[in-house]
């Protein structure tokens, strides 16, 4: 079920100031979807997860879930949580210190008075879908990190939600675990064909997990897109900047040449794919990222994008060096093989992909 | 619109409007009564009560030992507590424990038989002290009269020490080392440092250790009836009884006027205490370093200072217990010999056990307190509620409300309920002190369970609410539970309070209402020590089973661990 937002507001006050937490926030959210709102913290994201779940009253506007209305101020109608049909798993997890498994995990069928045959069945077939075969008596305090997490999205799942909300869920795992129930979350949610609306301020978990990619920054929706369209093709500075490591040169379009542009910039002259800001005598950010610029031998048969530049660092990470590199008076952040015999000072060819250079709009 | 009445709500105005009820109706009433005729007469507009009380020439008196009594008490409770607190947190005196226990155990002493114990060890005539020192010295007179000033002084200032050492310790334990460490290395000596540096840094807790000391003894009733009362000695709290149940007419209105000025002064006085609640939190540092404990080598004075510390305890928690049940079994007061050990019996106890008045008292008590409690209890988990969850302006002005009750002296809210009382059919009932009680004690409810509230993460009753609870449903199934531990501590001391209670009961008690604490008194004021002591143990008896028996159902309630998030 789809859950759409119209001019969603929201201020909060804190020692005396107004912050706005969402600023006439916009918002589809397609059905059997994992969308994710992303953003630096402060942004108001999770603000606007609490809205959707109903944890938190926004001050003007509308939510619908599947077509029903469950907040309007102007028609005054209110849907607390409980009725809302949805599920959310917290960031802390908020597994019940003091019941065991079964009793977190049957507790939304609980609510609803099933039968208790159908509870335990229907406990027993969620627990094995998350892999928790056989914890029902375990004591909640009893549980691992990553259990617990398993525990919680159980217990979001088992009433068969309409959407299911998940506010950062991964950030109290460790690096490896994380990775691993970020995957395994992925294949879980795909399996179900679920609506799910996913909040972080992790790229690389938005990245991999969502089909579509909200960036939101003080407030408003900055852009929407899969997560290809948010990374090559990013409308936004802040939004380019934000998904990923990006080096923006400002420039000037000097003309248009079939589908690509060529542009005078701080680095020296740029061919990039053309597109609606590209009219010749335009000011224009260009952003290429780190890993479509190659070093390159000093006469490479490439003949555009070439610059040369000299090495100001580099710091072996194991997979890559990282380098910055002095292009005219601009610094370029490279991503240089590990196996190139290249110093710190060494004069380089490099070679930025034309493809994969793009126009930011705004 | 399917906006139905929502509980969540509704609570916090219905709370308001019953706690609102609780803690201010005395007070208008007291204020109404104070300018009415009689109790009988209520609404009709007089000065006269207030030019009555007030130019009555034995008032200046009455002023002048209430301020030297309660002063003189927080001398006592704050110097005996910064002694042992100092003592505790900063040197390495051995057997630390003895300092909690010193701190809690009196608390579970109830006043009444405490201050009833110093007169039967101190009282001039028949003291055991004095008799022994008398034998012993073969001495005229008695050396020492415990119904004077001094005498209830001394007692009060002993009653108070558990929480004047309450506010001190903590504030002594979280205090930054490094003051002291930057004086010492200035060269100051140990000594110097305490009264240079650790004192004045201190001042701001151990001025609210005074002042919350001064509050709590001008609301005293056992020292001022018990040992004061026989000496002659009156205070404001006294002097209200004296209006209201002495001479041959009880006048509630002239009660009321006296009252108010006991009222004002105390709800300044509270003001104050918070005022320097917030300020010493802004000044005692706490440091996050971790508390690093610098402790004083006391050197030769170790054991000595302990000697004075095992002295203490002894005094406060043996001796009163022991001589209530040595005066419960000897006929009557006489120094400990092989003589008074022939002729102990249980004829008191037996006396006590047919006293219909005692027995009626008896279950009287035990219900209050286990029916009091439990009501007591169950608003405090809702109050608790809305003042920790649901954070709006309604919610803060539900615990200014709530904590009010803190800063009235029990028997001026007595005077008001009555007021109240005497207009309703509850009057002359049980229920009456039921509502009294509960109206007094609210916060002792209310402490334990909004900190166990602060410890649940909100998230755990969000997710309820997302998994299909209501508010209803949330409260039973998840805040509750996480909530026994808090639940059965404030049922503890809220019961252990209605027990023993006094000073509203001697006001609102009436033929058939009677409770232990008051039959206490009577037999006080009546010299009955042997049935006194019997009747007094029975009652710190039921306040014990009380506490085991909740202790225990608490713990089979919460077989799961403590709340981790």
């Amino acid at each position: 079920m789809g859950i759409s937002i119209k001019g969603l507001n929201k201020d909060y006050f804190s020692e005396g100031k107004r912050i706005r937490a969402l600023a006439d926030v916009d918002l589809t959210i397609p059905a059997r979807q994992i969308f994710t709102l992303l953003g630096p913290s402060g942004c108001g994201k999770t603000t606007l997860l609490r809205c959707i779940v109903g944890l938190e009253t926004p001050d003007s506007g509308e939510i619908a879930i599947g077509g029903e209305t469950v907040w309007s101020k102007e028609k005054g109608i209110f849907v607390p949580p409980e009725k809302r049909g949805l599920n959310m798993v917290f960031q802390t997890y908020a597994i019940w210190p003091h019941m065991n498994v079964f009793d977190n995990v049957a507790y939304p069928l609980q609510t609803r008075k099933e039968p208790k045959k159908d509870i335990i069945k229907k406990v027993k077939k969620t627990l094995r879908f998350v892999q928790l075969e056989g914890f029902e008596n375990r004591p909640a305090t009893k549980l691992s990190g990553g259990q617990q997490q398993r525990v919680a999205l159980a217990r979001a799942l088992i009433a068969e939600p309409k959407v299911i909300l998940f506010d950062e869920p991964l950030s109290n795992l460790d690096a490896k675990l994380r990775e691993e129930t970020r995957k395994e979350l992925r294949d879980f949610l795909t399996e179900l064909k679920i609506t799910a609306v996913y909040v972080t301020h992790d790229r690389v978990e938005a990245l991999a997990l969502s089909d579509s990619i909200a960036v939101m920054k003080d407030g408003s929706i900055m852009e929407i897109g899969s997560p290809k369209k948010i990374y090559f093709h990013s409308d936004h500075r802040f939004v380019a900047d934000f998904i990923g490591r990006a080096n923006l040169v400002e420039g000037r379009v000097r003309a248009v040449e079939d589908s690509y542009a060529i542009i005078d910039s701080s680095i020296g002259t740029i061919t990039c794919p053309k597109s609606p800001d590209t009219s010749p005598g335009n000011t224009v950010s260009i952003c290429i990222r780190p890993e479509f610029i190659r070093v390159m031998e000093k006469n490479t048969r490439e003949s555009r994008n070439i610059f040369r530049g000299k090495v100001d660092s580099l710091v072996f990470i194991g997979e890559v060096y990282e380098g910055e590199i002095i292009i005219g008076d601009t610094r370029i952040f490279t991503r240089i093989e590990p196996t190139l015999t290249i110093r710190e000072g060494d004069e380089i060819t490099l070679f930025l992909d034309p493809d994969h250079c793009f126009v930011i709009s705004e | 619109m399917n906006r139905t009445l929502n509980p969540r709500v509704a609570l916090t105005p219905s709370l308001i409007i019953i706690v609102g009820f609780l803690t201010v109706c005395p007070v208008v009433m007291l204020i109404f009564g104070s300018f009415s005729e009689g109790l009988g007469a209520f609404g009709s507009f007089t000065l006269e009560k207030y030019t009555h009380a007030y130019t009555d020439p034995a008032f200046a008196g009455i002023i002048i030992n209430t301020i030297i009594f309660t002063i003189g008490s927080a001398f006592v409770a704050t110097g005996l507590a910064l002694f042992l607190a100092y003592l505790n947190t900063r040197t390495n005196i051995p057997f630390k424990f003895l300092f909690r226990i010193i701190s809690i155990i009196p608390m579970m002493i109830p006043h009444i038989l405490f201050s009833v114990s110093w007169v039967l060890l101190l009282n001039p005539s028949n003291g055991l002290i004095n008799l022994f020192l008398r034998e012993i010295l073969s001495l005229e007179g008695s050396p020492f009269n415990i119904y004077t000033l001094q005498g209830m002084i001394l007692v009060e200032g002993l009653l108070d020490l558990p929480i004047a050492y309450l506010i001190l310790a903590p504030a002594m334990a979280s205090f930054d080392v490094s003051f002291e460490e930057s004086s010492r290395v200035c060269g100051a000596s140990n000594l110097r440092t305490l009264t240079r540096v650790t004192l004045p840094v201190l001042r701001p807790a151990i001025l609210a250790s005074f002042i919350l000391v001064i509050v709590r003894s001008l609301a005293s009733f056992a020292v001022p009836s018990v040992i004061g009362m026989p000496g002659r000695i009156y205070v404001l709290a006294t002097h209200i009884y004296r209006i209201i149940a002495t001479g041959f007419a009880a006048d509630y209105g002239m009660a009321a006027a006296v009252g108010m000025s006991a009222l004002a002064a105390s709800i300044t006085l509270i003001y104050l205490y918070r005022y320097l609640t917030s300020e010493s939190e802004k000044y005692v540092t706490i440091s996050s370093r971790g508390y690093n404990p610098s402790v004083i080598d006391l050197k030769n004075a170790k054991y000595p200072l302990f000697g004075i510390v095992g002295i203490l305890s002894l005094v406060l928690i043996i001796l009163p217990v022991l001589v209530l049940f040595y005066i419960s079994l000897v006929p009557y007061s006489m120094v400990p010999s092989a003589k008074a050990f022939s002729m102990m019996s249980w004829k008191h106890w037996i006396e006590v056990l047919r006293d219909p008045i005692s027995l009626l008292s008896l279950r009287n008590s035990v219900f209050l307190g286990v029916v009091g409690a439990s009501l007591g209890v169950t608003l405090s988990v809702f109050v608790a509620y809305v003042i920790v969850k649901i954070r709006t302006r309604a919610s803060g002005l539900l615990e200014s409300l709530s904590f009010l009750s803190f800063s009235f002296p029990g028997i001026v809210v007595g005077v008001g309920f009555m007021w109240f009382f005497v207009h309703t059919p509850l009057y002359a009932t049980i229920w009456a002190l039921l509502i009294g009680y509960i109206a007094t004690y609210l916060p002792y409810g209310i402490r334990p369970l909004t900190s166990a509230f602060v410890q649940i993460h909100s998230h755990l009753e969000e997710s309820s609410r997302v998994c299909g609870g209501g508010t209803l449903y949330t409260l039973r199934r998840v805040i509750i539970p996480l909530l026994i531990p808090g639940i059965v501590s404030g049922w503890i001391l809220m019961a252990t309070m209605f027990v023993r209670e006094l000073t509203l009961s001697v006001v609102l008690s009436r033929p058939g209402t009677e409770v232990l604490a008051v039959q206490i008194f009577r037999f006080a004021e009546d010299g009955l020590w042997g049935q006194l002591s019997a009747l007094g143990i029975i009652m710190i008896f039921i306040s014990s089973t009380l506490v085991v028996i909740a202790s225990l159902i608490g713990a089979k309630l919460t077989k799961v661990e403590t709340v981790s998030q």
